[in-house]
């Protein structure tokens, strides 16, 4: 009996994600919150690193771009955590990165922080006020 | 028999161990019950992105005390 030169992957991969969720109080127009991270970046390979963010999509991304701090506080993070999708959902509007493997699957507190400050202009325009 | 591994080690679930990197960044964090909270019964992508995966695995939820985000899910891809 051979051997499967292409096996079909089944099952789940190692490929995780954590989903920062604010919780809409009300109604909230779906395509006003979508955002995204549009990286400009210096270098290659392992010393490839962030130079400059661009936030594209809906209304949100006109109020992400207009925070420089936010942009100072991205800069300063690695390449791979710099990617930031801003979803809205049904239930709640989602901020996460790229898949990680289980092993790098890790918070740091600047990564956080830039979540946090997220999703502060995201309450402020769900209308509710930020801690 | 002189190995240094524990013969015993606690199981710890995903949310569970995110719960202790939050700790250790400060973060009060606290773990839900699976399948207990909204967000994890409607769709957890808007699809207006490309990369948006056809089947996930859902790992819970952590709630999470005094910052602007409210809960967060863990996913699985697959």
């Amino acid at each position: 009996m051979s051997q499967d030169l292409e096996p079909v992957p089944w099952g789940a991969q190692d490929r995780f994600q954590a989903h920062y969720i604010v919780k809409p109080v009300g109604q909230m127009v779906l395509d006003e919150l979508l955002a995204r991270t549009n990286l400009t970046t210096s270098g290659h390979f392992a010393t490839k690193k962030v130079a400059s963010v661009e936030w594209v999509g809906g209304d949100l991304a006109r109020v992400l771009n207009a925070d420089d701090e936010l942009r100072n506080m991205i800069v300063k993070l690695s390449y791979k955590d710099a990617h930031i999708w801003v979803e809205p959902t049904k239930n709640g509007v989602r901020i996460h990165g790229k898949w990680k493997s289980s092993y790098e699957l890790q918070i740091s507190k600047e990564l956080f922080q830039v979540y946090d400050r997220i999703a502060s202009h995201i309450k402020r325009n769900l209308g509710s006020p930020p801690v | 028999m002189h190995d240094s591994e524990p013969d015993t080690f606690p199981l710890k679930s995903t949310r569970e161990q995110f719960c202790e990197l939050f700790e250790k960044i400060g973060i009060n964090a606290e773990p839900e019950q699976i399948d207990t909270d909204e967000v994890e019964k409607g769709d957890y992508y808007s699809k207006y992105f490309s990369h948006s995966p056809a089947m996930v695995t859902n790992h819970g939820c952590l709630k999470i005390k005094g910052t602007n985000i409210d809960i967060v899910q863990i996913i699985q891809k697959g």
